[in-house]
């Protein structure tokens, strides 16, 4: 026990004191990094708070925090006003963003978890081909954008020479980036980049599955299906509710390789290509109505919040090894 | 932080010295080497005022409209500024610049020697005060192919000469095969370019239009003459004069294109010129291309009138050697130093029509006949999100015209134009 120990009291009145022993020193090892994150993000949050309470716009901005207050306003008027500039086109937004998170977010973890199983033996060549995989996620998210903006292109594009002339999958050259599959024009991207990591991810966690567990199983006459079912998957489920969460949560902040693929005029993709955080930036920063963007960022922060306690309570049992 | 000061440059004395002066300048990326342009820009005037230093640092469009704002906000910034003709009255409201003097006015003889439509640019709608001087100009105008044209028969004094002639002359040339290469009639962009709106602008003026109502209170873009515009536009790409694939693409893309001699006709601006002359000496468009004003509308061919002005920062500790500089870069010698190294047109009338411009080559000097019908937007403090509905909803006209489905007609665009015109004078609301 450390020397620094303190002794509080946890017992009040008449009742005999109990007396318990806190450890302090924990807490003074942990105390830098908490002040540094108040600092990096309370601070700001408080102060975003207050943003999204205030007349906060192109004609106040010099006053800042000084701005007019008014309440609430802002949060009606994005959420429930149709007329107002930053709700414009919110629900198209929230209707690609749940369905773009959850498709990259499912094919992502599948890629990455069947390509995991394929690399957990023994072959020739492993580490390389662990490593070659791995190159999607190195290349930044801007680039991904960037690069997927020009193989997307209709007749110069790479994507459709291979698919209607080299594959002649197709009897004619699609549009991506214009019309409803622009939609796919930025799942696609996201998915190449995400199912690298997860990949490596679930491989770490496929090697520290007992191997007795296995050969016990196999002894059992378990075939490759109820090996997966019974040994593999319940092994692997608390890395997947985390990491399933984690990308969750990334693609619904997606913002990148939509900007670089659309950011060169107004930044709007159209109907089918808008997502969240590219319509918070374009409607709040480009319309400079700060306040509004302020309350939208809570917003979604609460619901983002709402959804991470409900996860972790949904799934505490799976994210412990002894589940 | 990094960029900028890797941006920085400090000219003048070397050492600074009792009672030196250093001014803080902040420019756009206006020549390809502006790091070396500017400093031999302001070299003569710097030998004129050897107390002073200037240290320069140039910004880049992407991230200089955050960094102008930022700086306006907390009035701290820069002694004197570059900013984008549609930039200046959102700063000036904003209380960012500092208004020019009855004498400073005086000498530049209230503005006289510039274009009255980029010195407009200096003004806030409805407000006295001028912030600044208009510095170069970025001048519409279209760009077309001599040989296509003389190979199709079209004669280009009649294509220009109105809207339907222009519509003939494009069908003509649609699909010319030169030098083995097939020829599309027309580029512009769709949604993904910052030019949307300045390329529909010229069409809708020319046909009794405009971008906003007299009062610059509301959005005018359902007008009927804006709506013929809008229509004209648009069908030409619905009609395949405009190559869809053209509009999943963005300007710069489509210039070097119609350079490469892909197009028959682009609309663009005076760097166009310089992208030309880089080309290689044996290329086709180099020795075949002119210039042209917009096609005449019903109501003229009027063409869109930007570029940048220059400002004194209202926080400023050099407010007197800052305006001597700005008044010196606004002058003829100088605007037209800029103009030759940058490919953009000079501010100043008298230096737009100085034989060291115009004889450059024949297009210059169209160019420059071309301004005169330059327009530019009102310079109202709500411009830049205007802009951006304009843009994020008029470039969805790409959506409507690329072909996919059977989306277009007259229902679906008039849709579209209401749901940019709702947005638009809610922008307008809160401004006024």
């Amino acid at each position: 026990m450390s020397d620094l120990g303190l002794t509080i009291s946890t017992a009040s009145g008449e009742r005999p004191r109990r007396r318990r022993k806190v450890d302090a020193f924990p807490y003074l090892l942990l105390a830098p990094a908490a002040l540094m994150m108040i600092i990096v993000n309370l601070v700001p949050i408080v102060q975003g708070f207050r943003m999204s309470l205030l007349k906060l716009n192109q004609y106040t901005l010099s006053q800042f925090m000084d701005a007019p207050f008014i309440g609430l306003r802002n949060y009606r008027g994005v959420l429930f006003d149709p007329t107002n500039p930053v709700h414009s086109g919110m629900l198209g937004a929230l209707r690609n963003t749940a369905l773009y998170s959850l498709l990259v977010t499912v094919c992502a973890v599948a890629i990455g978890l069947g390509v995991a199983l394929l690399l957990n033996r023994d072959f020739p060549g492993k580490a390389l081909a662990r490593t070659l995989l791995m190159l999607p996620w190195v290349v930044p998210t801007y680039v991904v954008g960037t690069l997927w903006g020009f193989m997307w292109q209709r007749d110069e594009g790479i994507i459709n020479h291979v698919l209607v002339d080299v594959l002649h999958l197709m009897d004619h050259k699609p549009f991506w980036l214009i019309g409803s599959n622009t939609f796919f024009a930025i799942v696609i991207p996201t998915v190449w980049r995400a199912w690298p990591v997860l990949m490596l991810i679930f491989l770490a966690a496929l090697q520290a599955v007992p191997e007795e567990l296995y050969e016990a199983a196999r002894l059992d006459g378990a075939n490759a299906w109820q090996r997966f079912r019974n040994i593999t998957l319940p092994s692997l489920m608390p890395v997947i509710v985390i990491q399933v969460m984690f990308q969750i949560i990334d693609n619904i902040y997606s913002y990148n390789i939509v900007a670089m693929m659309f950011g060169k005029g107004a930044g709007y993709p159209g109907e089918w290509g808008d997502l969240l955080m590219p319509l918070l930036t374009r409607q709040s920063f480009s319309y400079w109505r700060f306040g509004e963007g302020a309350a939208v960022s809570f917003v979604m922060m609460a619901v983002m919040l709402v959804f991470v306690a409900l996860w972790m309570r949904t799934f505490r049992r799976s994210m412990t090894s002894e589940a | 932080m990094a960029r900028r000061c890797a941006a920085g440059v400090v000219l003048g004395l070397a050492a600074a010295s009792a009672g030196a002066v250093e001014l803080t300048m902040w420019v756009m990326p206006v020549t390809t080497n502006a790091q070396h342009d500017i400093p031999d820009l302001l070299a003569p005037w710097l030998a004129q005022h050897p107390d002073v230093h200037v240290r320069v640092t140039v910004l880049d469009w992407e991230s200089g409209w955050n960094k102008i704002t930022a700086a306006a906000a907390s009035r701290r910034g820069p002694d004197l500024l570059e900013l984008g003709t549609t930039w200046m009255p959102a700063i000036a409201a904003m209380g960012g610049l500092e208004p020019l003097t009855p004498a400073q006015l005086a000498q530049v003889d209230n503005g006289a020697p510039y274009y009255p439509e980029l010195w407009k640019t200096t003004q806030v709608f409805g407000r006295n005060g001028v912030y600044g001087l208009p510095w170069y100009a970025d001048v519409r105008a279209a760009f077309y192919r001599t040989d296509v044209f003389r190979q199709a028969g079209v004669d280009p004094a009649q294509a220009f000469s109105s809207w339907d002639a222009f519509h003939a002359a494009l069908r003509k040339i649609n699909g010319q095969s030169v030098a083995g290469k097939r020829v599309a009639a027309l580029a512009y962009a769709g949604k993904n370019d910052w030019n949307v709106v300045h390329n529909l602008a010229p069409w809708i003026w020319n046909a009794g239009g405009d971008m906003l109502s007299a009062d610059a209170r509301r959005s005018a873009l359902s007008t009927p003459q804006a709506l013929r515009a809008i229509d004209f536009y648009s069908s030409l790409a619905v009609e395949g004069l405009v190559p869809s694939n053209a509009l999943e693409k963005d300007s710069d893309i489509l210039e070097g294109a119609w350079v490469g001699g892909d197009y028959g006709v682009i609309f663009s601006g005076p760097w166009l010129m310089r992208r030309i002359f880089e080309s290689p000496p044996g290329s086709v468009v180099r020795s075949n291309f002119d210039v042209a004003p917009y096609p005449a509308g019903p109501h003229g061919h009027a063409t869109f009138f930007g570029g940048s002005n220059l400002a004194i920062f209202k926080g400023s500790r050099h407010k007197a050697e800052a305006w001597e500089l700005v008044k010196y870069l606004g002058g003829k010698a100088p605007q037209v130093q800029l103009a030759l190294v940058s490919s953009m047109m000079p501010a100043r009338i008298d230096a737009a029509n100085d034989p060291a411009w115009t004889s450059r080559h024949p297009a210059y000097a169209k160019l420059t006949a071309i301004a005169a019908d330059g327009r530019a937007y009102p310079p109202i403090p709500a411009w830049g999100p205007l802009e951006t509905v304009y843009t994020k909803h008029l470039g969805q006209l790409a959506e409507l015209t690329a072909g996919i489905g059977d989306k277009y007609g007259a229902p679906a665009m008039k849709a579209l134009i209401a749901d940019t015109v709702t947005e638009a004078d809610k922008v307008l609301e809160e401004a006024n």
